[in-house]
């Protein structure tokens, strides 16, 4: 098991006006998953390469259980990237593609296979090895990527958006896979992707990034709850954002008062709520009245567009409790206090 | 490493190679071109090569018939490749043997088309033989002259035979690339079959046509080993005739030789400017 | 409609082939005089000549196949790297690049080759084999690039990364990684580059001086001294690699304009 530790990282392509990656600070613990998440384009690959060592970092400092390894070449370090597309190599076996790394340093043949063999076990492709990538389904070649890492038994396993290709029932399968081996072998792993839902779904730890930095490290339901700057909110599909005044643990906007959990931050900021925790109905707390402007179908929820105070709200229900409701109505809802959260004014 | 390190040290031994052998071989040949030669003690540069070059009626008739040449072979080739193509394109019985022999005859070298029309098209040749047989030639002389003539006829076929494939072969890549989705767009607006290969792919096609016509005008510009058993002895396409002032016997012909080099030199250039502007239009 | 298609196929399909049947006739015939449509006698006398020790057909042989087979291979080991940096990345002046890698294939040989024989006098290359090797190298290594290029333009660097990621050297990740995936390209680029050099005849004559006789030359020889039989059996034995070379390939090179301009200039 290996404790990675990212240290100031930053990385300047030639000819950019701001770097790619900005004083980046990171652990991964030991044995657990990271995912580092953020949109395309945010640096978030520049970040696994430079790990992988496919990159060289403009400064700062990569080190595992301690010791700096920016001086190592790529098949040195063993951190082993997995790509999004698999890049499984078209000339090559199934088998042949899972023994490369160890053909690489030069081990027998005899063990190379065993090893093989084990590792199409594990991934439950027994039997597959004599086949091209080329005639396995998209889901088998994601496992082939993944038993091709692994077999190295690496110090730090570097997932670049391993359920993106998939299509949606596999990507559950994947995902159990990917969180079972994962923590069997207890490898130290960075998932890297654009997906809320891949890394809540498969991380201890969740780190944002935007535009190069680190916004906000936590577990995944802090995202959700306790967003750090409104940024961050969007990003995690947040929609109400309502301007007021923090006092007191009760926050003061055109909604009227409305009390706050203990530990909201202080001041003028902005009243933050997901549209899934507003509730139909009045209660004794934090109850107001909203004009019902549209009602949206989405399956197994209902979207309402709602209107207070001048202010436009969103909400998320379960379909049994928005019967009996239709644009134009008047309603009473709750925001419950718990899940209100605000985002103080960042001056400038 | 970085990037531009790299690309340098991948391109280097290209670089170099081209730039020794080919540029450096036509600076030596344009500073010949100037009469200066210090090994056979001319050291006066002058341009006594190219007003002799250019005073001469030979120089005169031979590039005259080198363009004629090239410009003739040039059309009748895209012309009946276009053909070629279009028919290649729909089914008929023998569409995969022609399509085969298209590719054979690119990997036949055109020393052997030469002789090949030779054989066929000279007084006593396969033709000649058939017109006897057919009583309407009495002796060979009697068969219109159609290699070693002044009007380069043989040379032309030769081309066309060996050119056609080439053009055609692009043409259909192009063609394939295209698909069949245009034409039968506009054959829905109401166009008739002919009005769709008019209007909608030929102007298609004529990029990648106009592109390939211009290599195989240069080809057969400046190409000597065709007209060397093709041609008449006069007058001689322009490559014969700049490389027998090169072997002439008196080494003051060679300015000469290396100035006719540097006319074809500058007419290719010419070419190739022609052939950069189209191929970007149409990656465009 | 569809009788007109067959006929212009017909002539298509004749035209195509009636070079190569006089050809192919006269290197069987024992004398063909006019004006008889065939050879009155058959014989094999020319192609036992031209097979012979004593004709120097087969020696010349040999040299054609080796000259092109040293270009080939230098071709390869020049262009690819080349290849690479034209396919993969954009630079300043690249424009210029191609264009200078393009000159060679397009200028006539003519143009350059009496400027570099005197080049190569001072360097003690001509009438050597080694010059006329190197003199091959102008139109055949432009056509190599150019494959390259292509090839590599649709190559994914990533998977270079992958197997560096995976513990592979950067000399291991060419071997077992770059190399097989960039193979068929080689291949392809490599045929084209031997047809050309293997077609090429001004250059070999002005470099090679007439000292190194490939066969175009011999067949010129033979050609234009009045030995039609010989020249038609030395005319077989030309044409047959390239038809070899098709026969293993003909899927490739259909539908390859760049591709196709490689032979087509051969």
């Amino acid at each position: 098991m290996t404790e990675v530790s990212l240290t100031k990282l930053t990385k300047t392509y030639p000819g950019a006006p701001r770097p790619a990656v900005d004083r980046l600070t990171l652990p991964l613990t030991c044995g657990k998953l990271t995912a580092l998440l953020g949109p395309s384009g945010c640096g978030k690959t520049t970040v696994m390469r430079m790990i992988a060592g496919l990159l060289q970092p403009s400064s700062g400092d990569i080190s595992f259980d301690g010791r700096s390894i920016l001086g190592e070449r790529p098949e040195d370090r063993r951190a082993v990237m997995v790509f999004q597309n698999h890049m499984l190599f078209p000339f090559m076996t199934v088998a042949e593609n899972i023994g490369f790394g160890l053909k690489m340093r030069h081990l027998p043949a005899a063990e190379i296979a065993t090893r093989v063999d084990e590792m199409l076990e594990r991934v439950r492709l027994p039997g597959m090895g004599a086949r091209r990538p080329a005639a396995l389904s998209g889901g088998q070649q994601q496992r082939v990527a993944l038993a091709r890492a692994l077999i190295l038994q690496p110090k730090v396993l570097l997932l670049d958006e391993p359920l993106s290709n998939l299509d949606a029932h596999l990507r559950l399968e994947m995902r159990d896979l990917i969180r079972g081996l994962q923590q069997d072998m207890a490898i130290t792993t960075l998932l890297v992707t654009h997906d809320q839902e891949e890394a809540v779904v498969l991380a201890d730890h969740v780190a944002l990034m935007l535009n190069g930095q680190l916004r906000q490290t936590g577990a995944a339901q802090s995202f959700y709850r306790r967003p750090a700057d409104a940024e961050v909110a969007h990003f995690f599909g947040g929609r109400n954002f309502i301007a007021g005044q923090s006092r007191g643990g009760v926050f003061t906007s055109a909604l009227g008062a409305l009390r706050l959990p203990d530990g909201a931050p202080e001041g003028p900021g902005l009243l933050t709520f997901r549209p899934e925790a507003v509730e139909i109905g009045a209660e004794p707390e934090n109850s107001l009245t909203a004009t019902l402007t549209d009602c949206q179908f989405l399956g197994s929820e209902i979207r309402l567009l709602l209107q207070s105070g001048g202010l436009a709200l969103e909400a998320l229900t379960r379909p049994r409790d928005a019967e009996g409701l239709a644009p134009g109505k008047e309603i009473a809802i709750t925001l419950p206090r718990e899940t209100l959260w605000v985002i103080p004014k960042t001056p400038g | 490493m970085s990037d531009r390190w790299k690309i340098l040290l991948l391109l280097a031994p290209a670089m170099l190679i081209i730039g020794v052998l080919f540029f450096g071989a036509l600076a030596t040949g344009l500073v010949r071109s100037f009469n200066y030669m210090p090994v056979l003690g001319l050291t006066e540069p002058s341009l006594e090569a190219y007003a002799a070059v250019f005073s001469s009626p030979a120089f005169g008739r031979s590039l005259l018939l080198s363009l004629h040449i090239a410009l003739t072979s040039t059309l009748l080739s895209a012309l009946i490749a276009l053909w070629a193509a279009v028919l290649l394109r729909q089914s008929f019985p023998g569409r995969r043997i022609a399509t085969f022999l298209f590719q054979l005859n690119l990997t036949v070298p055109h020393i052997v088309g030469a002789i090949g029309i030779l054989y066929l098209f000279s007084q006593s040749g396969a033709f000649a033989r058939l017109a006897h047989a057919t009583s309407l030639i009495a002796r060979p002389a009697e068969f219109p002259a159609l290699v070693f003539d002044p009007y380069a006829i043989g040379i032309i076929l030769q081309y066309v035979w060996k050119e056609v494939p080439f053009i055609g072969l692009i043409l259909l890549a192009n063609m394939q690339a295209i698909g069949d989705d245009y034409e039968s767009a506009a054959r829905s607006m109401g166009a008739s079959r002919w009005q769709a290969f008019r209007h909608v792919l030929l102007p298609m096609l004529m990029p990648g046509l106009l592109s390939a016509s211009i290599l195989v005008f240069a080809f057969a510009f400046g190409a000597y080993e065709i007209p060397a058993i093709l041609g008449a002895s006069f007058p001689q396409a322009l490559p014969v005739l700049a490389y027998k002032s090169f072997t002439d016997v008196d080494l003051a012909a060679r300015p000469e030789a290396m100035a006719m080099a540097m006319v074809i030199a500058g007419i290719s250039a010419v070419m190739i400017l022609a052939y950069l502007r189209l191929t970007r239009r149409g990656a465009r | 409609m569809r009788s007109l298609r067959l006929l212009s196929g017909a002539v298509l399909i004749t035209w195509l082939v009636l070079p190569l049947i006089p050809l192919a006739i006269w290197s069987f015939a024992r004398g063909w005089r006019f004006p008889d449509l065939l050879p009155r006698d058959w014989t094999l006398a020319a192609w036992s000549y031209a097979l012979s020790g004593t004709s120097g057909v087969l020696a010349s042989l040999g040299l054609t196949l080796g000259i092109a087979a040293a270009a080939t291979a230098a071709s390869i080991v020049i262009g690819v790297p080349a290849g690479r940096a034209l396919g993969l990345y954009r630079f300043r002046g690249k424009t210029l690049v191609q264009l200078m890698i393009l000159a060679p294939a397009i200028v006539p040989g003519i143009a350059s080759v009496l400027g570099l024989h005197g080049l190569f006098l001072a360097l003690g290359l001509t009438n050597t084999v080694t010059g006329v090797i190197l003199v091959h190298l102008i139109p055949t290594l432009p056509y190599m690039i150019l494959v390259m290029a292509g090839v590599f333009a649709n190559f994914d660097t990533r998977i270079e990364d992958q197997a560096r990621s995976l513990g592979a050297s950067p000399v291991q990740v060419f071997r077992y990684v770059t190399l097989p995936a960039i193979l068929p390209g080689i291949i392809v680029g490599g045929l084209f580059a031997f047809l050309i050099s293997w077609s090429q005849y001004i250059l070999t004559l002005v470099i090679g001086g007439g000292r190194v006789t490939t066969l175009p030359l011999l067949l010129f020889t033979f050609a234009t001294s009045g030995r039609n039989d010989v020249t038609g059996a030395i005319g077989m034995i030309y044409i047959l690699p390239g038809i070899l070379i098709l026969a293993l390939t003909a899927r490739r090179i259909t539908g390859r304009s760049g591709a196709i301009a490689g032979v087509g200039r051969a």
